[in-house]
């Protein structure tokens, strides 16, 4: 049976592991791979104007993926931590990808809930394998590899190997290698670490010479810690991240700068706006540049206001470093 | 203390009730303007749901007229009202008001906390008279709901356009001056005479129900009153929501005498799963809105609504297979009130075309209210 992962949303958080369970399942696995001009322009033609971009381009990759495959594989993740929900758009995702089809393909939706407790999860995982084989030690084992490469995935990214290499397991090249001026690049996975919609931001802030950091190099006791001190808990999961590593990194000067990236028009994180520039202000230790991508963002427009944000970094240091009678003159 | 809360349709009769009834100080926030919208779209995030900006403005509007205390309901749902309260809290400090915020949450982990705040609220007044006043204010909501309902439903047989909106509104004061509970009997008979009483005329009728997220739906000024325009076109109209739908504690919604259950197990064959908000809801009462024998649906949607997002792409597909219209409305602080006036003109055009082709003959008695 092929299988096709659509790469977009949640893939850039668990490719690797759908990746790997499918194919030791024993099912052949297509990928639609990296967003492309024209899976960008086909989901936009085929999605709500109301969508998010990075709905946009799921609904690109379901319809450049959904002619080669027998059936498409949409998990529908409703929460990945107790007391948490994912975002709303993740909830009717594969409903959203059977109407994207126009009920043309076979998907397959396992259902994974932590709010219903571990049990309900694993019966789930488990009724998927069912589809694929009926041993089950197979199913158990192919589940088993796939967390391991999974969490090694995971470490990988923390470690902060660009996302391409820690997907294929290679060594790359390291997004923070110690250079002078260290910038937070934070964000959902899927607006950080697409290529195509960032415009290979992350590759570009190297070439200036400038290291990243992204929301999973953050060390998560101390977006814990933050988000102990918020009056109201977000019940986001992954905004609970997000918010997480921009009040620890602004906190503990984690690093010089910080750019939010945002995709338009993306319901929790306009909320968790507000309370991330509030907050950061009040700390008042780091700037930060929150970059809103639709699918008209220019490149133009975009390069200019990353290059003067990392130039006005520069300069800051380079005043905070010099002594203060320098600056007087 | 003053208190005060956003407008959300009718719930400031509600509201006011309850605290007229305790004897306790409250600010009627001024009604819903262009100048509350553009104050909230002024303070509120760019992209934040529209809710979130015009109820901001009433927040504002009401802190000027002399409010200081500012009730919300909060939660904790994947849409984000449930974190409006502490956003709002966060955008008008910073815009420099002097105000207090209570956020009200009704989910069992917060009901202790949420019972200290009522505590604050009510002053030193009774929980027993408290309680009188929320069933008082309650009886009141549901007798609101039942003359709209009326309204919806014979608006369309008006002999002068307008007289049955003139109409409610004489019933909304006469409900207001409601003296005691004893006497809502009587004024839901005189109410009902009044409701009535409008001349008619007889006229062929198209049916078309209202889905959609539940401000939008309720609240006639940011909806550009797209009930009575649908009325005023020839329609006989019939919405999936009502004010105590939404405070009734047992949170069950009778939509056309059916429960929620019945729209969640509709809703399946298109909608698996809880969206959070309405979605679900828009989805399966645009099908059970089919099964009755109605000619179209619109759903109204605020713009960047989560729920409704889902819903509004899933709507096509229903749509298609039952070969019901449906019309997706979006509006923002942008939307032009002559935009929505053509698109609902030329709806309930296609809807009464499709009904006279289809020859089909549904009856109209009118539903048994709650």
């Amino acid at each position: 049976m092929k299988v096709g992962i659509p790469g977009g949303l949640l893939y850039y958080r668990y490719g690797r592991l759908w990746n790997s369970f499918l194919r030791a399942l024993g099912a052949e696995v297509v990928e639609s791979g990296q967003t492309t001009r024209s899976i960008l322009t086909s989901g936009v033609s085929k999605a709500e104007n109301e969508s998010c971009l990075a709905v946009k381009v799921f609904y690109g990759h379901v319809l450049a993926l959904q002619d080669k495959v027998d059936a498409l594989f949409v998990p529908r993740l409703v929460s990945v931590k107790k007391r948490t929900h994912t975002c709303p758009k993740m909830l009717g995702l594969p409903d959203m990808a059977r109407a994207a089809t126009g009920d043309g393909s076979t998907i397959i939706s396992p259902t994974i809930d932590f709010q219903s407790g571990l049990w309900h999860n694993y019966k789930a995982v488990y009724s998927l394998g069912r589809i694929f084989t009926s041993n089950p030690l197979r199913i158990i084992g192919a589940g088993i590899k796939a967390w391991r490469e999974h969490r090694l995935y995971l470490e990988r990214l923390t470690l902060g190997l660009d996302h391409k290499s820690a997907l294929e397991g290679e060594a790359g090249s390291l997004l923070c290698e110690g250079r002078e001026l260290r910038i937070g690049v934070i964000g959902h996975h899927y607006n950080v670490y697409d290529t195509f919609t960032t415009m290979s931001l992350l590759e570009r802030l190297g070439g200036m010479g400038v290291d990243a950091v992204t929301a999973d190099m953050v060390p998560e006791k101390l977006r814990d810690e933050e988000l102990k001190r918020l009056p109201k808990d977000i019940y986001w999961s992954y905004e609970q991240e997000v918010a997480g590593a921009i009040l620890a990194c602004s906190r503990h000067r984690l690093v010089d700068g910080i750019i939010f990236m945002i995709s338009f028009p993306c319901g929790p994180d306009s909320i968790i706006r507000v309370l991330c520039e509030q907050e950061n202000k009040a700390i008042g230790n780091v700037p930060m540049l929150t970059l809103v991508m639709d699918e008209h963002t220019g490149e133009g427009g975009f390069l200019t206001r990353i290059e003067a944000f990392v130039d006005m970094l520069r300069r800051r240091k380079v005043r905070n470093e010099e002594p203060r009678e320098a600056i007087a003159v | 203390m003053k208190i005060s809360w956003p407008h959300m349709g009718s719930l400031e009769f509600v509201m006011g009730s309850v605290f007229e009834e305790m004897g306790v100080d409250y600010v009627l926030p001024p009604p819903n303007s262009q100048r509350t919208l553009e104050l909230g779209a002024r303070h509120g995030p760019e992209f934040a749901c529209f809710p979130l900006k015009t109820t901001l403005g009433n927040f504002i509007e009401a802190i000027e007229k002399g409010a200081d205390t500012l009730i919300m309901v909060a939660g904790r749902g994947p849409c984000r009202f449930g974190y409006y309260a502490e956003t709002q809290r966060r955008i008008l400090e910073e815009a420099g008001y002097d105000f207090r915020m209570v956020p009200l949450e009704f989910e069992p982990a917060k009901i202790p906390a949420t019972l200290r705040r009522l505590h604050d609220l009510k002053q030193g007044r009774s929980w027993l008279s408290l309680y009188r006043a929320i069933k008082f204010a309650l009886n009141k909501a549901y007798l609101i709901d039942r003359l709209e309902r009326q309204a919806l439903h014979q608006r369309y047989l008006d002999r002068e356009k307008g007289a049955t909106t003139a109409a409610l509104k004489r019933c909304y004061a006469l409900v207001w001056d409601a003296g005691s509970y004893a006497a809502l009997d009587g004024i839901e008979e005189e109410a009902f005479a009044i409701m009535h009483s409008v001349p008619r005329v007889e006229r062929e009728e198209v049916k078309i129900g209202i889905v959609g997220e539940f401000y939008l739906v309720l609240e006639p000024f940011f909806n550009l009153n797209v009930e009575e325009q649908l009325g005023n076109l020839g329609a006989y109209v019939e919405r999936n929501i009502y004010l105590t739908d939404w405070l009734r504690p047992s949170g069950e919604r009778p939509v056309l005498g059916h429960r929620e259950h019945a729209s969640e197990l509709l809703a399946m064959a298109y909608l698996t799963h809880k969206v959070g908000g309405e979605g679900i809801f828009s989805v399966g009462d645009t099908v059970l809105f089919h099964n009755q024998g109605f000619d179209g649906v619109v759903q109204l949607m605020p713009f960047t609504c989560m729920p409704e997002t889902i819903a509004k792409s899933i709507l096509p597909l229903v749509s298609r297979d039952l070969g019901i219209p449906v019309l997706s409305v979006v509006i923002d602080e942008m939307t032009g009130r002559a935009g929505v006036a053509t698109r609902l003109e030329a709806f309930t055009d296609l809807a009464r075309f499709r009904r006279r082709a289809h020859g089909r003959e549904a009856d109209l008695t009118l539903q048994p209210a709650f």
